[in-house]
């Protein structure tokens, strides 16, 4: 303590100096009493008087105090302090005992001593000098001395312990004896293998497993099972729900327009990955804070930072309102929800409480806090790149086997002769299928285009220039002149002339697919973007020239005809638009005053052997370019006599079909995209001030430096100056939350692993070590935890074997009425016995489906969506009931929408992904029991868990019986169940069953 | 939509009662208190206390002068300039511009001119409030109602708005008013949710359902939606779909009674586990749900006389008419606290905006939903006041935020997000009827006269349940939270 206060001395004075203050050093330092003629140190004797006994209602912001003891301002004005004379200052005589009668002031509470009140006197009278620079806050309740802020203890018995298991249960036996108490029995097997498995996978063990355990004769059977269940890779998806509980993670942006963040699934992939690797914490935290910085060139890594934009984002707020001071606000909410993410997860910190003020518990001043904020203030939320390489990677990856697909798709359409596809080539393909849907082309440039433009700047009509694509030989924006222009429009110089006047506008691109903002792709019943049919989207005004001779040198096709279903896709209404055909510069074919009511019109043109240039022109009608969405629908280029197959030709087809198959799989293994949801890091940081009230509108005093807290004296709380970098911010702040000598971050993670497999931590508010969260029930057990984790080479598998396998971790849970304990410790805080718990939300639906034999255990990747989505505005996402393979994957892999949460799942208290959970909170309501007993979802599964029954043991009653209870418990039945159950069987017939036992207690309780 | 036989269908099969309330035993004499001294029997501190209380008179604080509250929610952001707010000022500026110097900057727009009322404004009642044409079935409630001319939000976007008001804070995750409430009081009724909430018709509200979640609150406490549309499951599940509904009343009785054996074989070595004994309580009162919530949302029963009071067949007022019909029987029945919207979110918005969010056309959009408000809410306050019921009610209503003097759009006909000033009015249960509080400016921009947050609003409604604001705390990631955060003053301006 006193070395704390001269480390301060030390220091120049600050704000934050006098939180630190211990009482009774106050006490003592007050106590002394001061010579009449000594001066008065106001920072070391009257400060801490105001700060202990009248800062909390005398503060600035609170009303209840009407003035404030912050600064000397309010006192003097009110004559609350009349200088020189004591006397007259009414602040003496609020504090002053009269008549017998406590004094005014503080109220509720003890009175000044008469020191105190003699210091104050002494004070005044001496001209009550107050240094401007000194501001008086409240102290927090706890300061640095607080537990949690200590260095980790080294507990005795580690170095004496015979092996590290027995030491754990020591803590707990020690304790146990302290109160009187003892550990129960350790449970049977059956009990033991079903309770490890929820725990550690979140799922039931199969009946062959629980069989091989129960009769396993191997005494190391329990320690092998836990290995086992560690590495399996549903440890990760297990242990990554929790996680993701802290991350506050979902797949949507919340707020009022909930719009899709379909790349987020990378980071929840990541956190599964890196936990079934046992990555050690202090990288996985590094990785999750700063792995971009750090580790660059590690996609993992990289990916990790989803981590900081895992919460809620506010599109309206942040990108779509127009006043500054909105979005000033909501990215002010949005750092905070960063930072206190960081600190609360991490450090089991609870710095949000300082956004507006010094922290009332801990000492954690309202600077440190947007000191913290200062670390995350160049981050932004976003899609992001994973790295530049792993684009490139993929997309040379996805060339090549985009190449071996039109190969293989040329020439099996050559076999079967279905014609080349002009839309394809459009989209950069070669009439194959091997082309980019909505890929087009602009006829301007003849640049490939994959966005969506609207009406076209600078454009040049009458300009023929080339493409990338060897079968389209130019494209061109006509303006006919009233039959006067004569038109280029191939590369050798063929024209074309008699066209009318345009507008001389064009709207987007040459299409593989609709244009941008199409009215419909339906037309003449057809929806030509569905079922195979195909569209080129020739938006009026336009044209564009294929190379047939190019066509046949690759195709090896030679006599062709070219059909399309020609139609203008535009709305009706009076809009219309004229389109054209030409062979070689000849008009063959002219469609004017196109309109939706007319439909579709056929087209099919021979093309002799000779004619090297098509072109299809789309003409705006002379009545202005609007809603001329003219299109060819299945544009093909198809052999002029159909194709017979010989055997060979036969046989190679069926081959080349097989390759097709293959070679599609692995072009679809491909990620469509190698971006992630994560944070983007702006160049400069903008900086960052206090807010006064946390009122993003009340800056005040400096800009800040990134910093940590002070308060972990065994640290350096410095993580650069004003101008360190956006990515340096938060690596320092990575680095100092994993540092060897930070207390708190092996202890927190200790905990959570503690209190999700006791349901309960050695410190109960598991996100709170501070003063007003829990205190822990065995803290050398804590700290010696977490030294295990550190020595371990913070490996959470080798902690996470420590705990289960002590002998408190295999306890039995069931007591009787009578025990003795329960009398001493109702609670189990001493940890006597084992919690029963009941399966989360997660758990219950994927054990369901593992009962049924229905669970899909495809691993990654993109979240299954059981809704549908309809785009608008705010996206409607509608509920539907899972009953296809695709939705039978486990719950991790859902995709989380956070204004329409899944129903079921929040029933069953599945949190709200606005807020980090630490601990789940478990309800029983009468709603869970409607939705176990008449959801759609569990009727469904109850009937495919009886299907699954009678096919794997027929239709005896009694065998079904025997076979029910042991896939959903793990047991068979006792002799009365059988009893019961077979005669129910019997006149209710198996499903009702299934259903019953799918919402029995014990089905969703784990002993 | 299922074709009307199969409708037909589920009724008849409702009244011969499937499923899980079938099993009820002979429970149906059983008095209440009798019935809940079963279901409490050694439940511990767990849980069933919100969704079927414990005998509320018990909980109810003698302070209280309301027993239920019915909060109408009116998102989009209702214009106070063109409902309640008579600022005769503004008329005498119209047409010049707003903001003369062009330094303000709204949520989608710089002002225009100054647009008084697009409604004549009158004085109504004995007190001699003012209200605007807009509402002339309401004003004649007026002696009834009192007003906060000068609410303000911290947030002008719809999202952040809403959840404020509906829970006090912008970012979302947090307890409703309603969760509070039935956190702090439980529920009157055995056989129904104690916060129930009747969304608009159209849809959800901007923030979905999140805007009556229990958030950081055990999940019991979060609304319970009422599906109106769907009146044979007007809770989700309470019924299992068509193809697996059971064959006869019998068949659901044994089935659940097999159930019910089966957890009482599970629990016989486990006797101390309290959590076993509430779970299988629940199930029973889950089936005594399947009763009474089909009942509570089926109206036919009710008079032609109600039925013409609230409208309920008018084509467009009709549905806002019938969900307050509605909230009045929940409350009936011992329901705590009901939220009605009145208005969706802006999706998909067709010729009139899904909500009050009127930025190109006050005129047509608040000419609309005025017309919705005014039916419903003014039938909502006289039908209780000759239940009787209308003095231990609170009826509050509410929007996110007002709107602005200064007129939007190319024609001025819209108006932007106005933060900074709205009114807001409440009824009964304690209320002081046909009075103002506070003010704002003489163009109805900002509230400067007491300006008022939902923290006062809430406390007051707190209050007026016999709950002081700062000692309904819940413990959570480190901080003791309160509906009101560190805020909050009754509003004892507008008390009886």
């Amino acid at each position: 303590m006193s070395n704390a206060g001269a480390n301060r001395a030390s220091r120049p004075p600050r704000v934050t100096e006098f939180i630190c203050l211990s009482f009774g050093w106050l006490t003592a330092l007050c106590c002394s009493t001061t010579a009449a003629d000594e001066t008065v140190d106001f920072g070391k004797q009257i400060a801490p008087i105001f700060q202990q006994h009248c800062m909390r209602c005398h503060s600035p912001g609170n009303s209840k105090g009407e003035i404030s003891l912050a600064t000397i301002d309010d006192l003097k004005s009110n004559e609350y302090i009349v200088v020189g004379d004591a006397d007259k200052s009414h602040l003496i005589e609020l504090v002053t005992s009269r008549d017998g009668k406590p004094p005014a002031m503080p109220q509720k509470a003890q009175a000044l001593s008469t020191e105190q009140v003699g210091l104050l006197r002494q004070w005044i009278e001496q001209g009550a000098k107050w240094p401007s620079d000194v501001v008086v806050q409240e102290t927090s309740k706890a300061d640095a001395s607080w537990w949690a802020l200590q260095p980790l203890s080294v507990p005795v018995r580690v170095a004496e312990a015979a092996s590290s298991y027995a030491s754990l249960d020591d803590f707990i036996l020690g304790k146990l004896a302290e109160k009187g108490l003892a550990l129960s029995p350790i449970a049977d097997r059956r009990t033991l293998i079903r309770r490890l498995s929820f725990d550690l996978l979140g799922l039931p063990p199969v009946p062959q497993e629980v069989e091989a355990f129960v009769t396993d004769s191997d005494p190391a059977a329990y320690a092998k099972l836990v290995d086992r269940m560690l590495d399996s890779p549903h440890y990760g998806e297990r242990f990554a729900r929790h996680w993701l509980d802290l991350a506050h993670y979902a797949d949507t942006h919340g707020f009022e327009r909930d719009m899709r963040r379909d790349n987020a699934w990378r980071y929840r992939d990541y956190v599964i990955h890196a936990l079934n690797q046992d990555k050690p914490y202090d990288r996985f935290l590094q990785e999750q804070i700063a792995g971009d910085v750090l580790w660059p060139e590690d996609p993992h890594a990289v990916i990790a930072t989803g981590f900081l934009a895992a919460g809620p984002w506010d599109f309206v707020g942040q990108v779509e309102t127009k006043s500054d001071e909105l979005r000033r606000s909501a990215r002010s909410l949005d750092l905070d929800d960063m930072a206190t993410q960081v600190m609360t997860s991490t450090m089991a910190t609870t710095i949000h409480c300082c956004r507006c003020h010094d922290h009332k518990l801990d000492p954690i001043s309202q600077q440190e806090y947007y000191q913290l904020r200062a670390v995350f203030a160049g981050s932004k939320r976003g899609d992001r790149v994973i790295s530049d390489a792993a684009v490139k990677q993929a997309e040379e990856t996805r060339a090549e086997w985009t190449a071996k697909l039109q190969s293989i798709d040329l020439e099996i359409g050559k076999l079967e002769g279905a014609g080349l596809d002009l839309a394809d080539m459009v989209g950069g393909g070669n009439g194959s299928g091997g082309g980019i849907y909505r890929q087009g082309i602009d006829a301007r440039t003849g640049a490939v285009q994959t966005r969506d433009l609207g009406a076209l700047d600078n454009v040049l009509t009458n300009t023929l220039v080339r493409t990338k694509s060897e079968f389209i030989d130019g494209v061109f924006i006509p303006d006919g002149e009233n039959g006067k222009a004569v038109i280029t429009v191939s590369t050798t110089g063929v024209m074309v002339t008699g066209l009318p006047k345009t507008s001389s506008a064009a709207w987007d691109v040459i299409r593989n697919g609709p244009v941008a903002s199409q009215h419909s792709p339906e037309l003449g019943g057809i929806d030509f973007t569905k079922d195979g049919h195909r569209l080129l989207g020739l938006h009026a005004n336009a044209g564009i020239t294929f190379d047939l001779a190019a066509v046949r040198l690759a195709s090896h096709q030679t006599e062709m005809r070219f059909t399309a279903k020609l139609g203008y896709f535009g709305a009706s209404g009076g809009n219309h638009a004229d389109a054209w055909v030409f062979l070689d510069g000849k008009r063959i074919a002219e469609y004017t005053q196109l309109t939706r009511e007319k439909g579709l019109q056929d087209i099919n043109l021979e093309l002799p052997v000779d004619a090297r240039f098509l072109t299809l022109i789309s003409t705006d009608g002379g009545n202005g370019y609007g809603h001329d969405q003219v299109g060819f629908g299945d544009p093909k280029l198809k052999p002029a006599v159909p194709v017979t197959l010989s055997d060979e030709d036969g046989l190679r087809l069926t081959s080349l079909r097989q390759e097709r198959a293959t070679v599609k799989e692995r072009l679809s293994s491909i990620s469509p995209s190698q971006n992630f949801y994560g944070v983007l890091g702006e160049k400069n940081v903008p900086p960052v001030q206090l807010l006064v009230r946390g009122d993003s509108e009340s800056p005040a005093g400096e800009p800040l430096a990134p910093a940590a807290l002070t308060s972990l004296k065994m640290l350096d709380p410095s993580l650069g100056g004003v101008d360190t970098s956006e990515g340096e911010r938060r690596a320092a702040l990575a680095r100092w939350i994993t540092h060897p000598e930070n207390p708190l971050t092996p202890r927190v993670i200790v905990n959570r692993l503690w209190h999700w497999h006791f349901g309960q931590g050695i410190v109960n508010t598991p996100s709170d070590f501070g003063y007003g969260g829990d205190r822990p029930s065995h803290p050398e057990l804590l700290d010696w935890l977490a030294h295990q984790l550190k020595e371990q080479g913070w490996s959470l598998k080798s902690v996470h074997r420590m705990i289960l396998n002590s002998k408190t971790y295999q306890q039995q849970s069931q007591y009787d009425k009578g025990a003795g304990s329960v009398g001493v410790d109702a609670d189990n805080r001493w940890l006597w016995r084992q919690n029963p718990r009941r399966l989360e939300a997660e758990a219950i639906r994927d054990a369901v489906l593992q009962v049924s034999g229905k669970l899909n255990s495809e691993r990654g990747g993109p979240g299954f969506q059981d809704f549908t989505y309809e785009e608008a505005y705010a996206p409607i996402y509608r509920t539907i009931t899972a009953d296809e393979p695709a939705l039978w994957r486990r719950s991790i892999y859902r995709y989380i929408v956070r204004t329409t949460p899944d129903r079921f799942m929040t029933t069953f208290d599945c949190p709200d992904p606005a807020n980090l959970t630490a601990k789940r909170l478990n309800t029983t309501t009468p709603l869970q029991s409607l939705a176990l007993y008449n959801n759609d979802f569990m009727l469904r599964q109850s009937r495919h868990f009886a299907q699954r029954i009678e096919s794997e043991v027929g239709a005896i009653a009694v065998e079904q019986v025997n076979r029910a209870f042991q896939i959903s418990l793990g047991r068979l039945p006792s002799h009365q169940e059988q009893r019961l159950s077979v005669s129910f069987v019997e006149q209710q017939g198996l499903f009702a069953l299934c259903r019953s036992l799918l919402n029995s207690n014990e089905f969703v309780y784990v002993d | 939509m299922k074709p009307h036989s199969a409708f037909a269908d589920r009724r008849r099969a409702n009244l011969l009662g499937p499923n899980l309330r079938d099993f009820l035993p002979a429970c149906e004499s059983h008095s209440r208190r009798a019935f809940l001294q079963t279901a409490a029997g050694g439940l511990g501190g767990l849980a069933l206390t919100a969704l079927l209380a414990t005998e509320s008179q018990g909980a109810l604080p003698r302070a209280a002068r309301a027993k239920r509250v019915i909060q109408i929610f009116c998102p989009g952001g209702m214009s106070q300039i063109d409902t309640f707010d008579y600022k005769p000022a503004l008329l005498k500026r119209a047409g010049k511009p707003f903001d003369p110097e062009g330094k303000l900057q709204f949520f989608a727009s710089k002002p225009g001119n100054c647009q008084p009322s697009h409604w004549k404004f009158r004085q109504h009642g004995k007190s001699g409030l003012w209200m605007s044409d807009l509402f002339p079935r309401l004003a004649t409630c007026v002696d009834d109602m009192a007003f906060v001319y000068s609410m303000r939000s911290k947030s002008a976007l719809h999202g952040p708005g809403c959840f404020m008001m509906n829970t006090g804070f912008t970012l979302p995750g947090f307890p409703s008013m309603g969760s509070w409430v039935t956190y702090g009081l439980g529920s009157e009724a055995d056989d129904l949710p104690a916060f129930v909430v009747l969304p608009d018709p159209r849809g959800l509200p901007p923030g979905g359902i999140i805007n009556w979640g229990a958030g950081f609150l055990p999940a019991e406490h979060q609304a319970t939606t009422l599906d109106t549309a769907n009146p044979q499951q007007p809770i989700a599940d309470l019924f299992p779909p068509a193809e697996f509904a059971g064959r006869t009343p019998q068949v659901d009785r044994d089935q659940l009674q097999f159930l019910q054996q089966l957890n009482r074989m599970h629990q016989e070595s486990r006797q101390t586990n309290s959590e076993l004994e509430a779970r299988i309580k629940a199930y029973e009162m889950a089936a005594r749900l399947q009763l009474s919530a089909p009942e509570v949302t089926d109206v036919s029963r009710e008079s032609e006389g109600i039925r013409k009071l609230y409208d309920v067949d008018h084509p467009e007022t009709g549905p806002f008419g019938l969900q307050c019909l509605r909230a009045r029987r929940l409350v009936q029945r011992g329901v705590r606290f009901v939220q009605i919207y009145c208005g969706a979110e802006n999706t998909t918005a067709k010729k009139i905006r899904p909500n009050w969010d009127s930025h190109e056309d006050v005129v047509r959009d608040h000419g609309y939903w005025g017309a919705v408000l005014d039916s419903g809410a003014s039938a909502l306050l006289k039908d209780l006041k000759q239940q009787g019921m209308l003095d231990d009610t609170l009826v509050i209503c509410t929007t996110e935020f007002g709107r602005q003097p200064g007129a939007q759009g190319a024609e001025g006909k819209g108006r932007d997000h106005n933060a900074g000033g709205f009114t807001a009015w409440l009824a009964g249960g304690g209320i002081r009827g046909g009075v103002g509080y506070g003010a704002t400016d003489e163009l109805g921009f900002k509230a400067v006269e007491s300006p008022t947050y939902c923290y006062d609003l809430h406390a007051t409604a707190l209050h007026l349940l016999g709950i002081d604001h700062t000692q309904l705390t819940y413990y959570h990631n480190g901080i003791q939270r309160r509906l009101t955060d560190v805020h909050g003053h009754v509003i004892s301006e507008i008390l009886a």
